[in-house]
């Protein structure tokens, strides 16, 4: 990257990227893949969408870029623009070269040659993009076809076996035979990746590879893509809302908003020295796993600007607490950080944020809100929420006409615990755990359910007639997990949260009073109550739900994921809101989250459920802290940290394969299959494992913890460990 | 406390910006924009209305009834007199023309609306409790499905129907029965979306509300599939008017002395050699009012279709003159 942008990416007319290119300005010789002033615009019912405004960078050989950026900033569209896969009505233009070839203005045929070949993309979504008609074997072969049509059918064979192995698959020989439906998620994107590499690609941009997957998945995709990368040399670039995960694979960074790259840089230097207040914000709103010190996240208030007209000033200005006058006009260009051409930012105090400037103060984070209930031991507070000995069988049935009970599905088996007044609890787990179930099984509410549940007093076992349902609806109440679904499009917010009062036979005066209480309470504007939901961003429609769930003044609140749907940004000033909620009205609070960070940030009490049943349970700092069940463990070291030197050197347990299917579920401890300490054991113990169910029992202290687990601190399978030692090859 | 309640000048500026923009475009109005974009639609729209007007006002233009038989004008061609010439009973056919139409459009609307309103409530309803009832309901519905539809027309409008026959018009009794036949289509397909709907959130945080079902299939399910809904009454119509002709033309829809564009074609079959005005007018109007309901059709599914391929104010000109540009570049 050099000195041709800061004149502005915007200055040099289009047709001048010819002449930067001859100028010697672009580097050739050894880019892999350079992009200059890429643009692209999109029409719409608004009018011209100008989605990328001006993105450039050089990706040098076995390098990896992260782009990193709220949704909406263009992350996306610049990596379809570069493998040509935008529909015909956008607009795009720059130049793209590869290996100093241009492959903007290419037809679609010609870009045939390059994509898939020396350019290779692996996509978000694992379950849609394998065709599900073809065997894996035959997607692979075909990929292998396209590219070398002279290549022998064993050859190829030989090839999509080794490439099946690569990215870790057992077995790989007979699975190239099995279908796209008889993999599960992680599977699929290794075979996505397999297919990726196959003609061994120079560059391997990566879209957001693993948001749809579980932590545990993910640590193994990110791992399988650290191998692609060493095998075949290729440049890749990460795109991803997650700032964890590109910290320990990124070389450089590159943070996008508006369209436009605001701060560029290699990955330490964005990590720990960021300069522009963007990016500042984007770290301070990540909740970290790792510490237990609780301090409020840093909200980005506001919403990423409309591209449909150009920016009169710095694009993030109205969002910025350090705004000034002078950053309302003109654009500032991606300048040097003090004086060294490798780290840019795109802002004008971009000097000034140098050293101990601490986020919180830029962004002034809230205060720590303190419950009345902290103060007050968990011993001697009301209990809220009682589960005993819940549980939630389906059964497994086969055949069309007569049907054989085959198998039973535990999803949630044998499920205890309380929830008092004024807390967090938290339950965590990969999906298939049972958590949501569980959280089904506390909404449902009626007698016929194997165990008790009892809501503020009342039981379902107990009459679970209409009048008690009613009474318990007052107490319990959900924010869904995503918050575009759960209104109804057709309803205003004053409808929206007319009806659950409404329902409790509030009259007229008195719901339009609770309405302009609840607004305030969530940070909306009152006047804004006449508004449809899809008038508001992703978090204001959140904290309508919030509100919803809250007018009926509930005791406990269930919240399912109530963030995992929105940008990092965002998450934060409702993750705020939810921890000043519960402080100011003594909430008690039941999630279910996959986030273990958010979790930890939120919780007071956390349970990790594996298989339908809890493996450990105790207060969130003894858990996260200091975990027991090898489950627990392997968990938390998956979950990625926005801390490069840490991710680097973070001994990681990698587990293998996937939920077992309960078809297959052993006999003894439901985690032998996959246990790292299980792997280690001598075979006289692994025996105790296989036939005995480890109960749920306290630590030898008198602590809030328990688990399930016969070996709790045994032996890790050093197999199953993986530490990246590779803090030189970082160096810029 | 903190500053979640104060008004912070980023949401203002957003705010601002939010009302004074135009960021937020309400469906109706994407929707009501990309119709007018189909030109087709448009036209079509423009034709049915003139046609209704028409059924409503033409009959000031003449002097002319339905009834009165002009002795002078026995089968005329069309005169000054008599713009459509006369039957070969020496009726006007203008003025048979213009009530023919009203009544075809008027079975056309009652029956098109009526049974999608039927089929919606039904339909959610089925999916609402789903298990027994929609079991129960289902088999009414595949029951209806098969029963003869043609049959029960010809014996409710000629043979057994009687006592029905002396106290209702035959235009009412004919909507009557295309109403119970022409509704269980369209509630199967509703019933499967709002099957998926239940799916959604909104729906069950109804339900954990305690709102009553009722509600919630009429407050909730039935807005949903309103889109779906709209395009099921202009193909209803559509239906219904063919099904009316058609019934007529058979001679056991519509009877005289009542007129619709059925019973005019039907009538006028044998002599199109020798009075072909009589057979190529109505069908004329017919064909019209049909054919502008389906280019209505077309351009109402283009705009609701999320995914359709209407992008707004594209200006593919300029689009293909930057690429042509690159390209010589």
């Amino acid at each position: 990257m050099s000195s041709e942008t800061t004149t502005g990416a915007m200055e040099p007319a289009r047709s001048d990227v010819e002449r930067l290119h001859v100028a010697g300005l672009h580097a050739p010789t050894d880019a892999v893949l350079s992009v200059r002033d890429l643009n692209v615009r999109f029409n719409s019912e608004n009018g011209v969408v100008h989605a990328v405004r001006g993105v450039d960078f050089d990706l040098m050989p076995g390098k990896t870029l992260g782009i990193v950026g709220e949704s909406g900033s263009g992350k996306s569209v610049t990596s379809l623009a570069i493998m040509g896969l935008l529909p015909p009505t956008a607009q795009v233009s720059g130049s793209v070269r590869l290996k100093g070839r241009e492959l903007l203005g290419l037809s679609d045929k010609d870009m045939c040659k390059y994509r898939g070949n020396d350019l290779a993309m692996v996509f978000q979504d694992p379950l849609s993009s394998l065709t599900p008609v073809f065997t894996v074997g035959t997607q692979i072969v075909e990929a292998l076809t396209i590219h070398h049509p002279t290549m022998s059918r064993t050859a190829k064979e030989a090839r999509a076996v080794e490439l099946l192995a690569m990215v870790g698959i057992p077995s790989p020989k007979d699975r190239l035979k099995a279908f796209p439906h008889e993999f599960s998620g992680g599977m699929r994107q290794r075979v996505m990746i397999a297919i990726a590499i196959a003609n061994n690609p120079r560059v391997l941009i990566a879209d957001e590879p693993t948001t749809a997957l579980d932590v545990t998945i993910q640590a193994q995709v990110l791992e399988v893509l650290h191998t692609a990368q060493e095998e075949t040399g290729a440049a890749v670039v990460m795109i991803t809302h997650d700032l964890g995960v590109v910290a320990g694979m990124a070389d450089d960074i590159m943070v996008m908003y508006a369209g436009k790259p605001v701060e560029t840089g290699a990955v330490d230097d964005i990590y720990y020295n960021p300069r522009m207040p963007y990016t500042m914000g984007l770290l301070g709103a990540v909740p970290r796993v790792d510490v237990a010190e609780k301090s409020s996240l840093v909200p980005i208030e506001g919403m990423p600007p409309n591209l449909l007209h150009a920016p009169t000033g710095c694009s993030f200005a109205p969002r910025c607490p350090l705004a000034s006058e002078a950053c309302h006009d003109g654009e500032p260009a991606l300048a040097p950080v003090d004086g060294q051409g490798l780290h840019r930012a795109a802002c004008i105090k971009s000097e000034a944020l140098g050293g101990d400037v601490d986020v919180h103060d830029v962004f002034a984070a809230p205060p720590v809100p303190v419950s009345r209930f902290d103060a007050v031991p968990r011993a001697e507070r009301s209990t809220v929420l009682q589960l005993k000995d819940v549980r939630k069988h389906f059964p497994l049935t086969r055949g069309a006409l007569i049907k054989r009970r085959i198998g039973t599905v535990k999803a949630v088996d044998g499920l205890s615990f309380d929830i008092r007044e004024g807390e967090c609890f938290s339950i965590v787990g990969e999906s298939g755990s049972g958590k949501t179930t569980t959280l089904l099984e506390i909404m449902e509410f009626h007698a016929d359910q194997d165990g008790e549940v009892v809501i503020g007093g009342l039981s379902n076992k107990q009459a679970a007639d209409a009048k008690t349902k009613a009474k318990m609806r007052r107490e319990l109440q959900m924010v869904f997990q995503d918050p575009t679904g759960a209104l109804d499009p057709r309803f205003t917010v004053y409808e929206v949260l007319a009806e659950p009062l409404q329902n409790a036979g509030m009259d007229r005066g008195a719901i339009r009073k609770r309405i302009m209480e609840l607004m305030k309470l969530v940070g909306l504007q009152p006047d804004h109550v006449n508004r449809f939901p899809n008038q508001f961003s992703g978090g204001q429609r959140q904290r309508i739900g919030i509100a919803r769930a809250l007018a009926v003044n509930p005791k406990l609140v269930v919240l399912d994921e109530p963030v995992s749907a929105l940008d990092v940004s965002v998450q934060a000033g409702v993750i705020n809101l939810l921890d000043h909620l519960r402080a100011e009205l003594g909430l008690s609070y039941l999630l279910v989250a996959h986030d273990l960070s958010v979790v930890r940030h939120i919780s007071n009490r956390v349970a990790v459920m594996y298989l339908g049943k809890i493996v450990e349970i105790g207060a969130v700092d003894r858990v996260f802290d200091n975990p027991r069940h090898p489950y627990t463990r392997a968990l938390l070291s998956a979950i990625p940290v926005p801390d490069p030197q840490l991710e680097r050197t973070r001994e990681r347990i990698i587990l293998q394969g996937d939920l077992p299917s309960p078809l297959q579920a052993p006999k003894g401890c439901n985690f032998a299959t996959r246990c790292p300490v299980f792997a280690a054991l001598p075979p006289a113990k692994q025996e105790k494992c296989l036939t005995l169910e480890p109960p749920l029992e306290a630590a030898a202290s008198a602590t809030d913890q328990q688990f399930a687990c016969f070996f709790p601190d045994g032996e890790l399978d050093e197999d199953m460990l993986v530490v990246h030692e590779t803090a030189d090859h970082h160096a810029p | 406390m903190t500053n979640l309640n104060a008004v912070d000048p980023a949401a203002v500026a957003q705010d601002a910006h939010l009302e004074s923009a135009d960021v937020v475009i309400g469906k109706n109005t994407i929707i009501f924009r990309r119709f007018l974009r189909n030109k087709t639609a448009v036209a079509g729209l423009a034709i049915f209305l003139a046609l209704t007007a028409f059924s409503f006002i033409g009959g000031f233009f003449t002097p002319w009834d339905k009834e009165t038989i002009d002795p002078f004008n026995i089968g005329m061609p069309p005169s000054a007199d008599h713009y459509l010439g006369t039957s070969q009973a020496g009726i006007d056919l203008y003025a048979m023309t213009v009530e023919g139409t009203r009544i075809s459009i008027l079975i056309g609307l009652v029956v098109g609306l009526v049974s999608v309103l039927v089929a919606a409530v039904y339909g959610c309803t089925m999916a609402y409790f789903g298990g027994k009832v929609d079991k129960v309901m289902l088999f009414i519905l595949e029951a209806l499905i098969m029963m003869p539809a043609l049959l029960v027309v010809a014996v409710a409008t000629s043979g057994g129907g009687e006592g029905l026959k002396r106290n209702l018009p035959s235009w009412l009794l004919l909507i009557i029965v295309l109403l119970v036949f022409s509704w269980m289509g369209t509630a199967r397909l509703i019933r499967s979306m709002s099957m998926s709907l239940m799916q959604r959130d909104f729906v069950k945080a109804a339900q954990y509300m305690g709102v009553p079902p009722r509600r919630i299939v009429w407050r909730h399910l039935v807005p949903n599939i309103g889109s779906l809904l709209i395009l099921d009454i202009t193909r209803g119509v559509t239906a219904a008017i063919l099904a009316e002709v058609a019934f007529s033309f058979i001679g056991i829809g519509i009877k005289v002395p009542d007129v619709s564009l059925g019973v005019l074609i039907g009538g006028a079959t044998s002599q199109v050699q020798t009075f072909p005005w009589m057979f190529w007018v109505p069908l004329t109007v017919m064909f019209l009012l049909t054919g502008s309901l389906a280019m209505m059709n077309d351009g109402l599914r283009d705009a609701f279709d999320p995914s359709s391929s209407s992008t707004g104010k594209a200006k593919k000109a300029k689009a293909r003159k930057t690429t042509a540009e690159k390209k010589t570049a």
